[in-house]
C-alpha cells in the first residue's frame, strides 16, 4: 500500500505546487475576470464530491474490524519498558490472527514488520486497556515487532520477532 | 461609510504600536529557529550515523527541538498577530511584555529540565511516561518541564484575554468579529477585517486548547508528586493531543495575518472579509478542534465515531485552506504586477507550503492508510512541510517586510540565494521524510538500521541547506534592523 500512497501524494502535491507556480507567473497577466468565483465554487464542489466518495469507499468496511473469534487464532502480546512478550512464536500462514495487546507500564505501539522491513499493521498499547487488531499473514517467514510509540530512552530497542509457518493441510 | 478595505493604507507601518517589542520577539524567534534547526540537523546526522550521539541525548534533543520549534512557531505567530491586531485595536503593551517574560521563563525551565535534568519525554508526552523514565530522569526534571509549559500557557492566556477583551470592546461581540453578520447576510457597515476574524477565531480555539492542556498538566504534576494518583492514560492522551494539535495549528492561523495584511501592499488589492471568508474561518474554528482525533486512529478502543470524525475532518479541513486561502492568493497575485522582494516571495511561498503540506496530512488521516503510516517518518514529513514552508516562511516573510526600507525593491543576489537555498533545502528535506515514511521507517528512533541510512544522509544534506538559508534570513534581518534604526 505504501508505494501507492506515496505516488498519489507526490502527484497531488506536485500538481498543487504547479498551480502556485502558474499563479506567480500570471502576476504579469491581466487580472482575473468575473468568472473566477464560479471557478472557486466549482472547486469547492469538486473537493466535496471527491471527499464524499473517498470517505465512503474507505470507511464502508471498518478498517479496524476484527475476525470473529471462531475462525481466528488468538495471540497475546504484552509490552513493557523495553521488551515485547509474544505468547505464540509460530503462527500459521493464511489464517486470521487476532492480536490482543497490552502494556505493563507506559504507552507503546505494536508495529508488525515483514522480513523486508515493511510495516504491515500496527496498534497502540495503552495502559489499562487491551487493544485488538486482526491480520492474516500470507507468507511464511520471520516477522518483527517494533515499538511505534515513543516510550523512553530504549524505545528503538524494543523489538521482538515471531515466525509464520506454512499452514498444515 | 467604512469598509474593511479602508483598513488598508499603503505603507502605514507606523500605525503599529509596540513595533519594538515585536521586532525583539522576531529576533528571538529567528535565533531560536536557527538553533533548533541545528538540533534537528544533529539528530538527522545521528540517525544517518555520520555522528555518534548517545540515545538519551538524542531524545533530549528531540524533546527540545519539538517543544522549542512549536513554542517558537507560536511565539512568532503571536507577535505577528499582535502587530497586525494593533492596526485595528488598541492593545496594552504591558500585556505583551508579560507574555514575553512568561514565555522566556518557560523556556528556561524547559531547557533546564532537558539539559540539566535529563528530561526526554517528548513534547507531546504521554501519561505516565514522565513519571516512568526507566532511570533516565528524575520526577523533578519532568515537573520542571511541565512548569515550563504552564508558564508559557499562562502567558498565552493573558495574551488572548487582552485580544479577546479588545476585540469585544471594538466590535461589540466575538460573534460579530467572527463575521457572523456577513455569514447571516445582515448589514454591517463596519465588518471585521481578515486579521480580526482570524484573531477572534484563534483567541477562542487556542484558549480552549490551552485550558485543556493545563488540565492534563495539572493531573500529570499531581501524579509525579502524589504516588497512587492515577489518570486514565487514554483520556490524558486525548487531552495532550487536543492541546498539541490546536496549539501548533494556532501558530499558523496567527501568522497568516501577515499574508492578509502585507500582500495587499504588493498587489494593490485589499484582502477583504466577505461571506465566504467568514464561513471558512468559522469552519476552521470547529474543524481545528474536531480533527485532533486523527492522532488517535490506532487507539482502537476509542469510540469509532470519533475516529470517523477524525478522518472526515482531516479531509474537509482542506477545503477552507485550498479553496479559500490558497485560491484567494492566486486571485490576488494574478495580474497584480507585483514586485517580488524577499517578503512577498516568502509570504506567497508560505501559503503554497501550507496547502501542499495539507495533502499528505489528510491522506494519512485515512484510518486504513494510517495503519501503515502512523508514527512513521511520514508524519514529520507532512508537518515539516507546513511548518518549514508554511509558518516559518510566514515568520521570515514578515521579518523581511519589517526591514524592507522605504521602497520595495526586487530581490538582490543574496536574497535570491537565500530564498533558493531555503526552498530547495526544505523541499528536499521533507520529501526525504515522506519517502522514509513510505519505506516504513519509524519516527522518533534514535538508532536507525543499516537499510535506512541512505534516507537519513540525504535528509541531512538537505537540512544543511535549510540551516544556511535560515542564517541568511536572520542575519539579514538583524543587519537591516541596525541600519534602519541607526
Ligand atoms: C533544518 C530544519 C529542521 C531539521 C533538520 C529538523 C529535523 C527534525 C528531526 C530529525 C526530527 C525527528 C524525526 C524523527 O521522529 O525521527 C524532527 C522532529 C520534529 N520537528 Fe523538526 N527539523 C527542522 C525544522 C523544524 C521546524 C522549522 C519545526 C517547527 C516550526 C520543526 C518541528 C518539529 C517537531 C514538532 C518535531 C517532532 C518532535 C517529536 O517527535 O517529539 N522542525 N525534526
Ligand atoms: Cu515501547
Ligand atoms: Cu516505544
Amino acid at each position: 500500500m505504501q508505494p501507492v500512497v506515496l505516488l498519489i501524494s507526490l502527484i497531488l502535491m506536485a500538481a498543487l505546487s504547479a498551480v502556485f507556480v502558474l499563479a506567480v507567473r500570471a502576476a504579469r497577466d491581466p487580472a482575473p475576470g468575473p468568472g473566477a468565483n464560479a471557478k472557486r465554487t466549482g472547486l469547492i464542489w469538486a473537493m466535496t464530491i471527491a471527499g464524499v466518495i473517498v470517505s465512503v469507499a474507505s470507511l464502508r468496511e471498518w478498517p479496524h474490524a476484527l475476525a470473529s473469534t471462531g475462525d481466528a487464532l488468538e495471540v497475546n502480546v504484552s509490552g513493557g519498558q523495553w521488551w515485547w512478550d509474544i505468547d505464540t512464536t509460530e503462527i500459521p500462514a493464511g489464517k486470521p490472527v487476532n492480536f490482543n495487546v497490552t502494556t505493563e507500564d507506559v504507552t507503546h505501539g505494536m508495529g508488525i514488520y515483514d522480513s523486508s522491513l515493511t510495516l504491515l499493521t500496527q496498534v497502540q498499547a495503552i495502559p489499562g486497556y487491551t487493544t485488538q487488531i486482526t491480520y492474516t499473514f500470507e507468507e511464511p517467514g520471520s516477522y518483527q515487532v517494533l515499538c511505534m510509540e515513543f516510550c523512553g530512552v530504549a524505545h528503538h530497542d524494543m523489538v521482538n520477532e515471531f515466525e509464520v509457518v506454512a499452514a498444515e493441510e | 461609510m467604512s469598509t474593511a478595505s479602508e483598513n488598508y493604507i499603503p505603507g502605514h507601518a507606523a500605525a503599529a504600536p509596540q513595533a519594538g517589542a515585536v521586532k525583539l520577539t522576531m529576533i528571538l524567534s529567528g535565533a531560536v529557529f536557527a538553533l533548533m534547526m541545528v538540533f534537528g540537523l544533529i539528530m538527522r546526522a545521528a540517525q544517518g550515523q555520520w555522528i555518534e550521539l548517545d540515545a538519551a541525548l538524542f531524545y533530549q534533543l528531540l524533546t527540545a527541538h519539538g517543544a522549542g520549534m512549536v513554542g517558537t512557531a507560536a511565539l512568532s505567530g503571536a507577535a505577528i498577530m499582535w502587530y497586525f491586531g494593533g492596526r485595528h485595536l488598541v492593545l496594552t503593551g504591558g500585556i505583551f511584555w508579560a507574555f514575553l517574560g512568561l514565555f522566556l521563563l518557560g523556556v528556561v525551565l524547559i531547557l533546564g529540565a532537558i539539559f540539566i535534568g535529563g528530561y526526554g519525554g517528548a513534547w507531546t508526552f504521554l501519561f505516565p511516561l514522565p513519571a516512568l523514565s526507566g532511570g533516565a530522569w528524575e520526577a523533578g526534571a519532568a515537573a520542571a518541564f511541565m512548569l515550563g509549559y504552564t508558564a508559557i500557557g499562562v502567558g498565552f492566556l493573558l495574551y488572548y484575554l487582552e485580544l479577546g477583551r479588545r476585540i469585544h470592546t471594538r466590535y461589540g461581540s466575538l460573534a460579530r468579529a467572527l463575521g457572523w453578520n456577513l455569514i447571516l447576510g445582515r448589514e454591517d457597515n463596519d465588518p471585521p477585517p481578515p486579521a480580526i476574524v482570524a484573531a477572534a477565531a484563534v483567541t477562542i480555539f487556542n484558549s480552549i486548547g490551552i485550558i485543556l492542556g493545563a488540565a492534563v498538566l495539572a493531573a500529570s504534576l499531581v501524579h509525579l508528586l502524589v504516588p497512587g494518583f492515577e489518570v486514565d492514560a487514554l483520556l490524558a492522551k486525548n487531552l495532550i493531543y487536543f492541546f498539541g494539535h490546536v496549539f501548533i495549528n494556532a501558530s499558523i492561523y496567527m501568522a497568516v495575518t501577515a499574508v492578509y495584511e502585507i500582500l495587499p501592499e504588493y498587489t494593490g488589492k485589499p484582502w477583504k472579509s466577505n461571506r465566504l471568508f467568514a464561513i471558512a474561518w468559522n469552519a476552521v474554528l470547529i474543524f481545528v478542534m474536531a480533527v485532533y482525533w486523527h492522532h488517535l486512529l490506532q487507539d482502537v478502543v476509542m469510540p469509532p465515531w470519533m475516529l470517523v470524525v477524525g478522518q472526515l475532518v482531516s479531509y474537509f479541513s482542506g477545503i477552507p485552506l485550498i479553496a479559500v486561502t490558497a485560491f484567494s492568493t492566486f486571485l490576488y497575485v494574478r495580474g497584480s504586477n507585483m514586485t517580488w522582494d524577499l517578503a512577498s516571495a516568502l509570504l506567497v511561498l508560505s501559503v503554497a507550503g501550507w496547502s501542499v503540506g495539507s495533502i499528505p496530512a489528510s491522506i494519512d488521516g485515512m484510518i486504513s492508510v494510517n495503519k501503515v503510516m502512523h508514527n512513521t517518518m511520514w508524519v514529520p514529513g507532512h508537518f515539516h512541510t507546513y511548518l518549514l514552508l508554511g509558518e516559518v516562511a510566514m515568520a521570515f516573510g514578515f521579518m523581511a517586510w519589517l526591514v524592507r526600507g522605504k521602497t520595495i525593491a526586487r530581490m538582490n543576489g543574496l536574497d535570491r540565494a537565500g530564498f533558493a537555498v531555503y526552498l530547495a533545502g526544505a523541499a528536499g528535506f521533507v520529501t526525504v521524510f515522506l519517502f522514509s515514511g513510505a519505506a516504513s521507517i519509524p519516527r522518533r528512533w534514535a538508532v536507525h538500521y543499516e537499510e535506512w541510512l541512505t534516507h537519513d544522509r540525504i535528509g541531512t544534506l538537505f537540512s544543511v541547506l535549510v540551516v544556511l538559508g535560515t542564517l541568511i534570513f536572520v542575519l539579514r534581518f538583524v543587519a537591516r534592523l541596525g541600519r534602519s534604526e541607526g
